[in-house]
């Protein structure tokens, strides 16, 4: 029965699992992703889902349990944060070469030293290059979503990916908000259940799954995933444009826009402080400022021609950076290489800026987005960008 | 899309198929320098070679009143020999056999 | 939520000759020549039948059989990391009992097996090992026992024996026994801390026959199992390959390798020689132990004296630990 919940981005996570249908679930307990955990191990224990709900021994083990029931045919779900993300780090690579749908909550946490319970994206964005799907949800009705659309996407036959589906850490994950549930009927429309490809463990159909290859083989085993990454944008958008469709959302594949239309600068930022940039954008374009939002949904594949496409049409952009990447390239975080990188080949160039916010638990607060606005500006009126990062709230007086 | 040189493309998630009976891709019976040799007037069909031999080399026939050997993987370790209940089993040097399988240049 | 229990019993049988024809393990796999191991992986498979799934942490037992491209495993085999085949097989156990109760796969539900050495159960994988026989999954946890981390060439670990020469414990000047840590016992580990598990079994590749039939209870028993089996290794061990069976016998005649069960509490012990043979009879044929002093040997002989006279009794080492002066 359809209907309207307030949960908060866990209890979002639990009831779009609970709704695929999921064979096997691994848990073991970590701030902030846990309560996800608790709301399926009372599905479980009250029979809403049947479901194998094992007690891992550890983040790695419950990336190992679910790598070994994907292999045997099974839909699978399990999740962590911060330095439980990192614990498993061993398990990405096999599971994404070989090829198993396994789908991975991540509410985010800053890495420790030292622990630090708040929101940061760096734990999961340590794993971008492992070769899974990963992407931010902005509020639990956007998670409820995307754990759906991230099933469909990976299990596709063209895909046979694993997934990360992100959320904030507090902010989504622990904060309510409303979420539209839909009918069974219309999950089970728009996800049908796990078909395993011919590389499943089955007594009646042997397999050898990942002998040794041999060393002349170890570029064609990476390309071969990369293969795989050209062709899923592809399958994002079918599968968006027919989750739209039965579900009644309007999301666009790979890039939310908010008052983009005539905006001459625009915030580029993921997950949940988009909330927030929201209503800074309206209170600035109040004040005559013609700013915008672009949200990026997808990181991974990251959607380079859409991203150059849509954001040669500004004059600025200012890059939101949730994560760290000491040493980087742009000295900051993750986001404006990739951003830089896409717009590199084209005629027409923004500026191009970044912010590090939001990070270590950190809110953004509206003036910090005035600010940030008002320092693209000043960028935008001398034709350069003074510096490719600036600390939001640290800097000294003069942006 | 891409050009993969032939002999080095790899299966879909890196799954191969099970093997029947035997493993023709890693043929060993290019390693041995010596090979076991049975006298059947002693044997005994005690099974030792049948159930020792950690490439199964040694098997029971059809109507299992012998042991038959395989040529094509025995690696010549003669745990076979030393096992042997009866003395039936003995080493013989591989290339005094006019089937005797010199090591090949790329050794798969 | 319904279990699914497993309803094949596999029969135990008497004679060698009364031993399944059909191979699991099959020809063509780059095992060393008379490798222990490999002949385990061989009889183990053979016991346990087509209806089994196969879980092979990085090792020897992974790398030499499955290089390259190609397997000798005629039953589904995955691979798992060395640090998690427990965890792996936990999964797989999962999945099936989830897919059968379901409907989503009709059959029996098949034999899980995991194939980890020495390290994969005891040390990088003591921790997925163990969560699996606390879980109680329906699934058999073999431990091949090689002593060292052999695929690496032969560095040393938790069941290396004291004394054993390996690249990590090489004897030199300052430390002439090579090895001083004395070995964790496996099947110990296991027993009794686990209440879900209720049978726990050592063998050896020289009893074969008392090897697949112990595969067969295990497997026939509902719930998590564990196998500690002896597999001696020529290349690491440094003996003539054709003595491997030789050697593993000799482990059990001088005590340095005990054959029993342990089934729901209670001790039963097969191949228990009346009179143990002294260590130095097995240990003169391993160039791992060439470089022991009478001294060292004798405290191995201390060790051993003290190991056979009960199990489950912690054996109070006879030298000094590491870490204090002796």
């Amino acid at each position: 029965m359809a209907k309207e919940m307030t949960l908060s981005g866990c209890a979002a996570a639990a009831h779009a699992v609970k709704m695929a249908k999921v064979d096997v679930i691994c848990s073991f307990p970590i701030r902030p992703y846990t309560a996800t955990m608790m709301e399926l191990s009372k599905m479980v224990a009250n029979g809403e889902l049947d479901a194998e709900f094992v007690h891992g021994e550890g983040e790695h083990a419950q990336l190992s349990v679910v790598y070994g029931a994907s292999a045997a045919g099974a839909r699978t779900f399990t999740g962590s944060s911060g330095v439980g993300v990192t614990y498993a780090f061993e398990t990405y690579s096999p599971i994404s070469g070989g090829r198993l749908p396994v789908q991975m909550m991540i509410a985010d946490r800053a890495l420790d030293p030292p622990g630090d319970f708040g929101s940061e994206h760096t734990d999961a964005m340590s794993a971008r290059d492992q070769g899974w799907l990963m992407g931010w949800s902005e509020n639990p009705q956007e998670a409820f979503d995307n754990h759906l659309i991230n099933y469909r996407i990976g299990e596709d036959p063209r895909v046979m990916l694993p997934q990360f589906v992100c959320q904030d850490g507090y902010f989504v994950s622990h904060i309510p908000g409303k979420v539209q549930l839909p009918d069974q009927a219309q999950v089970d429309e728009f996800l049908p259940p796990y078909k395993p490809g011919t590389h499943v463990l089955d007594p009646r159909k042997p397999v050898s799954h990942g002998p040794q290859i041999r060393p002349d083989q170890g570029a064609i085993m990476d390309l071969q995933r990369a293969e795989a990454f050209l062709g899923v944008p592809q399958v994002i958008r079918e599968v968006v444009d027919s989750f739209n469709r039965i579900f009644g959302r309007n999301y666009d594949p790979f890039l939310d826009q908010f008052m983009t239309e005539d905006a001459d600068m625009v915030f580029f930022m993921q997950g949940g402080h988009a909330a927030t940039a929201r209503h800074a954008v309206r209170h600035l374009r109040q004040k005559g400022v013609k700013v915008g939002l672009v949200k990026l949904r997808f990181v991974r594949p990251f959607p380079t021609q859409e991203v150059a496409e849509l954001l040669s049409k500004f004059k600025g952009v200012g890059v939101i950076e949730t994560s760290t990447s000491y040493g980087g390239s742009m000295g900051g975080g993750n986001l404006l290489a990739e951003v830089r990188a896409s717009l590199y080949d084209c005629s027409k160039r923004p500026l191009t800026t970044s912010f590090m916010a939001g990070l270590g638990g950190d809110v953004i607060p509206l003036h910090e987005f005035y600010w940030m606005a008002e320092v693209l500006s000043k960028a935008m009126r001398a034709g350069k960008v003074m510096k490719n990062v600036y600390w939001a709230g640290f800097e000294q007086a003069e942006a | 899309m891409f050009n993969i040189p032939k002999g080095r493309e790899v299966p879909f998630g890196c799954v191969t198929p099970a093997p029947v009976g035997e493993q023709p891709m890693m043929i060993t019976g290019n390693w041995r320098e010596y090979r076991p040799v049975i006298d059947d007037e002693k044997c005994n069909l005690c099974g030792n070679c049948v159930v020792f031999c950690p490439d199964a080399c040694w098997q029971f026939n059809e109507a299992n009143d012998a042991v038959v050997w395989n040529a094509k993987y025995c690696k010549g370790c003669l745990i076979c020999v030393n096992e042997c209940s009866h003395d039936a089993l003995s080493k013989a040097y591989e290339l005094d056999f006019p089937d005797g399988v010199v090591r090949l240049e790329k050794p798969f | 939520m319904a279990v699914q229990v497993k309803t094949q019993t596999l029969p135990t049988f008497k004679k060698l000759r009364q031993m399944p024809k059909e191979e699991q393990y099959v020809p063509g796999h780059r095992t060393c020549a008379g490798c222990g191991p490999a002949l385990q992986y061989r009889l183990v498979t053979k016991a346990a039948g087509p209806n089994t799934i196969l879980i092979g942490p990085t090792g020897c037992m992974y790398v030499a059989n499955a290089s390259y491209l190609c397997t000798p495993y005629q039953v589904p085999w995955v691979h798992a990391q060395i640090t998690n085949g427990g965890a792996v097989a936990s999964g797989i156990e999962a999945a099936y009992q989830a897919l059968i109760r379901k409907g989503k796969y009709q059959g029996e539900l098949p034999n899980v097996i995991v194939m980890a050495g020495d390290g994969g159960s005891t040390d990088i994988g003591l921790q997925a090992m163990s969560a699996m026989m606390y879980r109680g999954h329906d699934a058999l946890f073999i431990c091949y026992d090689n002593e060292s981390y052999a695929n690496t060439g032969i560095q040393t670990s938790p069941t290396t024996p004291y004394g054993g020469n390996t690249t990590f414990t090489p004897p030199g000047k300052v430390i002439p026994e090579g090895k001083k840590l004395f070995p964790k016992d496996p099947p110990q580990l296991v027993i009794g801390g686990h209440p879900a598990v209720k049978y726990v079994a050592t063998a050896s590749v020289a009893y074969p026959v008392d090897l697949m039939n112990k595969v067969r209870k295990a497997l026939n028993v509902k719930g998590p199992t564990f196998m500690h089996i002896h597999a001696p290794c020529p290349k690491g061990w440094k003996f003539d390959e054709s003595k491997t069976i030789e050697m593993a016998r000799l482990a059990v005649q001088t005590g340095m390798w005990s054959i029993y069960e342990w089934e729901d509490g209670e001790y039963k012990y097969q191949y228990r020689p009346k009179e143990f043979k002294p260590v130095k009879e097995y240990m003169k044929h391993q160039k791992r132990f060439a470089h022991l002093s009478e001294e060292h040997i004798a405290k191995m002989q201390a060790f051993i004296d003290a190991k056979v006279k009960a199990p489950g009794v912690p054996v109070k080492i006879p030298v000094p630990g590491p870490r204090q002066e002796g």
